[in-house]
Parts: structure tokens; C-alpha cells; sequence
């Protein structure tokens, strides 16, 4: 058991709090008793001077009524009154021992002593304690005092001889002896003593000293002693008594204690265990305390918690390594299996590979035709895919991204191909699904799951660019995947960080030369690539699904910047791009209404160039918003015009008040024979006739203005002006021109 | 009546004299129980064959005081129901009557003048007094006095006994018909018997 332990601490404290107890107990008790004792023993040292003064008149009465009974013996007063002074100092001899006195002395009438009894010793003399002798003449009595006679303490009684009147005096003589010492002790617990036997000073007694009234005023001091030892001996059996009771109850509490702490600490500590257990992952053993108390009811919450805590590891390693949505592996679980592939593929020379795959479109889909419809989706591919490779494995990586290992590579990708080529039919939607693959394997491509991922990425990507359906992992790619990896983590914080920048580019009217228009075009000023032109990340944006944010930021500045042109005098149309994914954010349109009442900029100073592919990818639903903002107020242009393959039917349907003629018609604009002079005069006839404003962008040689010029173009855009231009140089730039 | 007889009888001592003695205490008050005797000087008076009687009632000797001539035979008679042990340690009589009841055959003769301090051995309280005077003039006071009479001329030594006073004794000289008047003031005697 650890020192510290809930028992041992219980234990402690009770044991603490009882010995406090029990000292304070003793202590009063110790205390008390001293005092009491102290008490008791003055108390009993003046009852005994007393009782010693007491035992001594009881003696003396006794004495006297003695004396008297001797001196009434008619023979002792015949002798007296009649014999000669021999017979009478037998007499008195015999007599005295007779009532054991130490001296019997005759007196006569005059106080003039006859006789005594030892023997003859004081005849002739006066009786030595006239005060006595003349009480008891006087009261025709008798007369008992204390006094000292040949040095000792005696009591003397001093009666009448009566014949019947008094013929003489008797006093009887009576040492206080040890006898009557010893009375004293008899009577009480002291010990009594007198004279020269006065025992030596003892701490284990307490003395008092009683002095005697006398009647020859001798002074005899008694000396009373009363034993500690004795006195303290009833104490000491009482402090005892309570030490033993203390020590039992002492013992009996801590023994309570112990079981009262075992019987709580044992089920804690087995509560301890199953928490240790359940701790490490161990849920199989319950936990068991056979207890009606909180303990048990604890043990029991202890044990629901036990099996739920399994039941929701087992969930959580499910959900873990399984995509929630379609039950398939996920991507955690999907590594380790291509590992494993690898490793055995490594074992026995065989191939293991992978086919990275990307559902077409699917965005659109899922946002046309709802979350819940791309949710059935791709529900339903991960069936086919799985019924396709039975026993082998099919994951979902994350979004419409499918990936499947193989070990047979012989016609993978039509074998998925061919599972996607029915049409889904969700609902009463029949749809057609195309997906890109990427396929990479070991031992060709990569040693490990992770590169072997990658590359497979790498490969669908291509797919995916070429429009091919199926790409295999080409060495080298990887390089441009990497850039392109790291670029999406920079693209994310590009904003943040403030890189970003807005050039402006000039479009200028063909016929008066003066700038209409300038085209926002976003920079990036990368850290380490330096400055980026839109063409390079504007595409990584859209596929990461950062380029909404990055056109938010380009709407924004460049509202800001034209507002502050038009506060300088410079009243020109902005123009910002719009990406064909910005057309399926349903929150744009208003986005743009506010940024604009904010900057008190008429909505049609901002024109929205939105690529001509975009339009075409859903032309209905991008009719749908170019009208709404077109409500608006905003102007809007198709750019990149003559490359999407739009219908003329589509065109005249579009509410949109520019056409852009692709750069490539333009750039190499110089012969009046060649097709893009062909198509670029068609092009302006075109939107005149369908009475938009035509534009041509890269403009770069005076030739190819000139010919537009001739052609009747409305604007130009290209080098040939301006190139795109920081905002500052760009107010510079047209300043220039005015002059 | 046999007194009177006996004073016709001695017709001579119609001439006798009188002695009337007046005892009294030291305060002046007079005293009981006091013998008063006078002994002529230089003469024998005879004997005189008499008796008395010290009783014993209710446990007290009657009377406390009793003069007796010498030679006078006191008898003790016991009218108590108990019994009675009357003894004396007197050097004039010593004698001791143990336990008894009723009169003793003998009376005890006193026959030495003096005084005999009686007692009973089983009463202590009970005493008495028998003095013994060698003159057949005696008497005991009454309210302090009392009256020696028929003595004759001559001289004689008055002298008075008290349990516990005591007087200088006084010699007188009687003529024949003389009526004397003594007082003696009693002071603190010499208790001794």
C-alpha cells in the first residue's frame, strides 16, 4: 500500500484525531488528579493534626477514666491513707502498670509529691506541673494535659484520691509513644512522629508540622508525614485504568478504521484496476466490487462505461479507416493495404498497383443536383467499383476521389471503365459519369504506398488535363506535382499573408484612342517563385476550390481601386474575371451588389469577363446567373471568345454586352488572308451584328491594330498599349496619354 | 425528757455557764454543720458511755455531721435497699463495714478523738463526718450557731470544726453562771482531718 493512499491517509487522520483525544484525556486526567491529589493530602495532613489533637483528648479522657478506676481500688486508697511510704511506692507501681503508665505519681494536698512509682524520685518536690496540679485542686477533679516530662512528650491525668474526700493526688503519667503514633496511622493514611526520630526529608512526602497545646508550655511539635507514593497509588490505578481504556479504545478505533478503509479502499483500488484497464484498451474483464453502496453503483458506471467505451473504439477504428458515407476503406486504411500489397508484391516478384480515380464534373453535379444526390452517387460508384474488384480493394480517399489496388494490371482501367458505363439512374435522373484515372505500380513507378499515392495522383491529374480518361504515371512528373502540392499549401495562405497584388491592363477604345476599360488581373508574389501570372495558379486555385476567395479579393480591390480613380477623376470600367466554379456560388451575385452600393460605384463601371468554356460547362444554369446579374446592373463579358465552341443559339440567349476574341486569334494577327484574320473579322461581325461590343485582347504589334482599326473593333487590349500595370504606374500611365 | 431529768438531777448545775457560739464565713454568712466544742484545760472529764447513729437513706449518710463525744459507740444502720460498704481511712477510726444490710450487730466505738471522714465503697458520692472530740461539750450550729451550756467554772479552749474552714481555737475562762457569746469567722482551714 503507497504511503500516501487513500487508506493509509484515512488511517493517519483517524488515528491523529484519536490520540490527540485520548493525550488530551490523559492530560486533564494527569493534571486533575495531581491537583486533587495535591488537595487531598493538605486536606488529610490538617484532618490529621486534628485528629491527632483528637485521638489525644480521646486518649487523655481514657487515661483520666483509667486513672480514676485505679484510684477508686479500695485497696490503692487504703494503702495510700493508711500504709507507709514503701507500701505506697509499690502500691503505685503495681498499680500504674496495672493501667500501663510510665509514672504514677502521689501528690498531697499541698502539690507536694509523696511518692512515685519511679521510685521515690521526686519525693519532697513540688509536682512539677503546678498549673495542672492547681486545675485539678480546684475543680475537686482531675485534670489530663500534654506535656514534657524528662524530655518526652507525655500525657498526664491528674485524678483525686477520695476517702471520700480527697486525701491526695495521683497523676498518672503517660508517654506519647510510638503506640499512639501509630494510631494516628491507624486512623488515617499518615504517618506520625515526634521528637528526635524525626525521619529525614523524602520528595515522596509531604510533612506538616502540628504543634501540641501544652500545659507546662514545653513546645512538641508532631510531625506528620503523608506517603506521595500511597497517595498517588489510587491515581495512578485510575490514570491507569483510563490508559487501558484509552489504549482499547485506541486500539478498537484504529482497528474500525482499517476495516472501514479496506472496505472502501479495496473496491477503490479494484475501481483503480478497471480504470488501469480500461486505459490500456483492455474492455474483456469487468470490473466487479459485489456492493449495493456508491461503490458498487460506481463499479457498475464503471462497466457501462467499459462497453461503451469498446463499442465506440470499435467505431472509432471503423470510422477511422472507413469513409463514413460509402462503408469503403478511407484513405488511412488504403495505404496500409497498398503497403501490405507492396510488401507481398515485394515477396513474390509480382506487380501491385494502383488506380487513383476522379469522378468528372462531379462538383457540378452535387451542386446542380444536390448534396444528397452526390452523396447516392457516389454511394452507388464504390458499389460498382466493389463488385467490379471483388476481394480486392476499393477505398474512397476523400471527396469523388476513388482509388483501387490491384495486382493484375491487365486492363484496370477498362474494367473501371466499363463499371462506370451505365448510366446512373438516381431517381428518375439518368446520369452519365466519366471519371479520370491515374494509375501508378510497383515495382514501375514507386517503392512505397506514399510515392506510389502520389504518382497515381499525379497520373489522374494528367488524365484529368488531357481529357484522356486514363493516364499512366509518366517518371518526372512528379516534380511539377510536388510544385504543385506546395503551391496549393502557399495558395491557401497567399490572402493572409498578403500576397497577392492587382495589376491593371488598359483596354483602349480603337477608334478615339482613350482608355475605357482597365482589366483587374491578380499577381502573386510568391516568396519563393517570385511573381506568378494568373495563368499559373489561377487553375491550381480552382482545383483546390480556393479560387472563389481569390476572386472575392480580386472584386474587392478592384471595386476599391476604381472608386478611388473615380474620387480622381479617372472614370474608367473595371473588369475582373470571373471563374467558371464562381459561377455555381449562388452568394456572388449579392456579394457583389453590396461591395458596390459600399463604394457608391454604379454597378455598371464593373464589368465580369466570364470564359466562353465556363459558360458552355452549364450553359443553363450560367444563363440563369449571368441574368441575375445582369439585373444587377453589372456589365458582362464573354472572354476568351471563339474557343468553347459555344452555339450561336447560346450566344443570343446570354444577356452579356461584350465578346473578348481570343488572344491566339489575335497575337498573330498580320496577313489579311490568314484564318485568324478570317475569323477575327467574322468574330467582330458577328457580335456587332448581335449588338455587343467586340473586344480583341493581345494586341501587341502595331500591324495587328492597325488591322483591327480597319475591321472596326471596338477595343484592344495587349502590350502594344500597356502592359498590366501596378495601380500606381497604370494612374501614371493614362495621365501620360492625356497629356 | 431525760435531758430534763437529768438537770434536776444535777442541781448544781443550775450554777453552770453558757457558752453561745456564732460561726460565720468569711463573707459573714452563717454556717450549718460546724462542730463546736470547748475542752476544759488541766481536767479529765469522764467518759461518757453514750451512743449514736449514723443512718444510710437513699444512698446518703444521715447526718452528714455527727459530734460525738470519745469513747461514744455510733451505730450504721443501713435503711437503703442495697448495700452499703462504709469505711473510713481516718487515723481516729479506722474501720470498714463491708457489704451489708440493716444495722450491724456492733456498734463501732469510737474511742480517739478526731475527725473520721466517712465513705461507702460503692457509693462514692455518699460521705460524711464524725468528729470525735475528747469533751462532752459539744455541739453542732444551726444557722450558724449554737450553744455549749451547763459547763463549769474554768477554763476551757473553744474551738470549731468545718469540712472545709477552719478558726483559730480560743481559750475562755468560765466563772460559774457566766453566759458567754463567742464568734468565730471561718476562714479557709487545713482541710486535712
Amino acid at each position: 500500500m503507497p504511503a500516501r493512499s487513500f487508506q493509509a491517509r484515512l488511517l493517519y487522520l483517524l488515528v491523529a484525531v484519536l490520540v490527540a483525544l485520548e493525550a488530551g484525556t490523559l492530560i486533564a486526567v494527569y493534571v486533575a488528579g495531581r491537583r486533587a491529589l495535591e488537595r487531598t493530602v493538605r486536606e488529610e495532613l490538617s484532618t490529621g493534626a486534628r485528629v491527632f489533637d483528637h485521638l489525644l483528648q480521646m486518649r487523655a479522657r481514657a487515661l483520666s477514666e483509667q486513672s480514676r478506676v485505679l484510684v477508686g481500688d479500695y485497696a490503692f486508697r487504703e494503702a495510700v491513707a493508711t500504709t507507709d511510704i514503701d507500701t505506697v511506692t509499690s502500691t503505685l507501681q503495681n498499680h500504674g502498670e496495672r493501667v500501663d503508665a510510665n509514672v504514677v505519681v502521689l501528690i498531697d494536698l499541698d502539690g507536694t509529691v509523696l511518692t512515685d512509682s519511679i521510685p521515690k524520685r521526686m519525693s519532697g518536690r513540688q509536682f512539677p506541673f503546678p498549673a495542672m496540679f492547681r486545675n485539678a485542686v480546684e475543680r475537686s477533679g482531675s485534670d489530663a494535659a500534654t506535656v514534657t516530662f524528662n524530655g518526652r512528650p507525655y500525657q498526664f491525668v491528674i485524678v483525686p484520691v477520695l476517702a471520700p474526700r480527697p486525701i491526695a493526688y495521683v497523676a498518672v503519667g503517660f508517654e506519647i509513644d510510638r503506640r499512639v503514633l501509630a494510631d494516628v496511622g491507624r486512623v488515617s493514611a499518615l504517618e506520625a512522629s515526634i521528637g528526635p526520630r524525626t525521619p529525614p526529608a523524602d520528595p515522596d512526602f509531604t510533612t506538616f508540622r502540628h504543634t501540641l497545646p501544652t500545659a507546662d508550655g514545653s513546645k512538641i511539635e508532631v510531625l506528620l508525614r503523608r506517603s506521595l507514593v500511597d497517595a498517588r497509588k489510587p491515581f495512578a490505578a485510575m490514570q491507569l485504568q483510563i490508559f487501558i481504556l484509552s489504549a482499547i479504545v485506541l486500539g478498537t478505533a484504529v482497528l474500525a478504521a482499517v476495516l472501514f478503509a479496506r472496505t472502501v479502499s479495496h473496491p477503490l483500488r479494484v475501481l483503480a484496476e478497471g480504470a488501469g484497464r480500461i486505459e490500456r484498451g483492455e474492455y474483456v474483464e469487468p470490473i466487479v466490487v459485489k456492493r449495493e453502496d456508491e461503490l458498487g453503483h460506481l463499479a457498475t458506471a464503471f462497466n457501462s462505461m467499459q462497453s461503451a467505451i469498446a463499442a465506440r473504439e470499435d467505431q472509432i477504428m471503423f470510422q477511422a479507416t472507413h469513409d463514413a458515407l460509402t462503408g469503403l476503406p478511407n484513405r488511412t486504411l488504403f495505404l496500409d493495404r497498398l503497403t501490405q500489397g507492396i510488401a507481398a508484391a515485394k515477396r513474390t516478384g509480382r506487380v501491385a498497383g494502383m488506380v487513383m480515380m476522379d469522378v468528372d464534373r462531379f462538383k457540378e453535379i452535387n451542386d446542380t443536383l444536390g448534396h444528397h444526390f452526390g452523396d447516392q452517387l457516389l454511394i452507388e460508384i464504390g458499389r460498382r467499383l466493389t463488385q467490379t474488384f471483388p476481394g480486392g480493394t476499393v477505398a474512397r480517399l476523400g471527396g469523388d476521389e476513388f482509388a483501387i489496388l490491384f495486382s493484375d494490371a491487365k486492363d484496370v482501367a477498362g474494367r473501371v471503365t466499363a463499371a462506370l458505363n451505365e448510366p446512373f439512374v438516381l431517381g428518375d435522373v439518368p446520369i452519365d459519369v466519366n471519371a479520370s484515372l491515374g494509375i501508378a505500380s510497383y515495382p514501375e513507378h514507386a517503392d512505397d504506398a506514399g510515392t506510389l499515392l502520389r504518382r497515381a495522383d499525379v497520373a489522374m491529374y494528367d488524365a484529368k488535363k488531357n481529357q484522356s480518361g486514363v493516364a499512366v504515371y509518366e517518371p518526372g512528373r512528379d516534380e511539377h506535382s510536388v510544385r504543385r502540392l506546395s503551391l496549393m499549401m502557399d495558395l491557401r495562405q497567399a490572402i493572409a499573408r498578403d500576397e497577392l497584388e492587382l495589376y491593371f491592363q488598359p483596354k483602349v477604345d480603337v477608334r478615339t484612342e482613350a482608355v475605357l476599360h482597365a482589366e483587374a488581373l491578380v499577381r502573386w508574389n510568391h516568396a519563393v517563385h517570385g511573381v506568378m501570372r494568373p495563368d499559373e495558379f489561377i487553375p491550381l486555385a480552382e482545383q483546390t476550390g480556393r479560387i472563389g476567395l481569390i476572386t472575392k479579393w480580386v472584386i474587392r480591390k478592384a471595386i476599391a481601386q476604381c472608386a478611388a480613380w473615380r474620387a480622381d477623376g479617372l472614370d474608367l470600367t473595371i473588369a475582373v474575371n470571373l471563374s467558371a466554379l464562381d459561377l455555381f456560388d449562388a452568394e456572388l451575385p449579392t456579394l457583389i451588389s453590396g461591395l458596390l452600393s459600399e463604394a457608391n460605384l454604379p454597378a455598371d463601371r464593373l464589368l465580369l469577363e466570364i470564359t466562353e468554356s465556363a459558360i458552355m460547362k452549364d450553359a443553363a444554369y450560367a444563363q440563369k446567373v449571368l441574368r441575375d446579374l445582369k439585373r444587377r446592373g453589372m456589365c458582362l463579358a464573354i472572354d476568351d471568345f471563339g474557343t468553347g465552341y459555344s452555339s450561336l443559339a447560346h450566344l443570343k440567349r446570354l444577356p452579356v454586352d461584350e465578346l473578348k476574341i481570343d488572344k491566339s486569334f489575335v497575337l498573330h494577327l498580320r496577313e489579311r488572308a490568314s484564318d485568324d484574320y478570317v475569323i477575327v473579322r467574322s468574330t467582330i461581325e458577328l457580335g456587332h451584328n448581335m449588338g455587343l461590343v467586340v473586344i480583341a485582347e493581345g494586341v501587341e504589334t502595331a500591324e495587328s491594330w492597325s488591322i483591327l482599326k480597319e475591321l472596326g473593333c471596338d477595343m484592344a487590349q495587349g502590350y502594344f498599349m500597356s502592359a498590366p500595370l501596378p495601380a500606381g504606374k497604370f494612374r501614371e500611365w493614362v495621365r501620360s496619354r492625356l497629356r | 425528757m431525760v435531758r430534763f431529768l437529768l438537770l434536776l438531777v444535777l442541781a448544781p448545775s443550775l450554777f453552770a455557764a453558757t457558752i453561745t457560739v456564732r460561726v460565720r464565713d468569711a463573707r459573714g454568712r452563717a454556717v450549718s454543720d460546724a462542730v463546736v466544742y470547748a475542752e476544759p484545760e488541766g481536767r479529765q472529764l469522764p467518759l461518757a458511755r453514750r451512743t449514736a447513729v449514723m443512718d444510710q437513706r437513699n444512698r446518703q449518710f444521715k447526718p452528714g455531721v455527727l459530734a460525738v463525744q470519745v469513747g461514744t459507740a455510733v451505730s450504721f444502720p443501713n435503711n437503703d435497699d442495697v448495700q452499703h460498704h462504709v469505711y473510713s481511712f481516718s487515723k481516729a477510726k479506722k474501720f470498714q463495714l463491708p457489704l451489708y444490710k440493716g444495722t450491724p450487730v456492733n456498734p463501732e466505738i469510737f474511742d480517739q478523738a478526731g475527725v473520721v471522714a466517712l465513705g461507702c465503697n460503692i457509693h462514692d458520692q455518699m460521705s460524711a463526718f464524725i468528729v470525735v472530740v475528747d469533751t462532752p461539750y459539744f455541739a453542732k450550729t444551726e444557722n450558724g450557731a449554737a450553744t455549749l451550756d451547763d459547763l463549769d467554772a474554768g477554763r476551757y479552749t473553744v474551738k470549731v470544726w468545718h469540712a472545709d474552714l477552719g478558726a483559730e481555737p480560743r481559750t475562755v475562762a468560765l466563772k460559774s453562771g457566766d453566759s458567754l457569746s463567742l464568734t468565730f469567722d471561718l476562714g479557709r482551714a487545713n482541710a486535712r482531718p
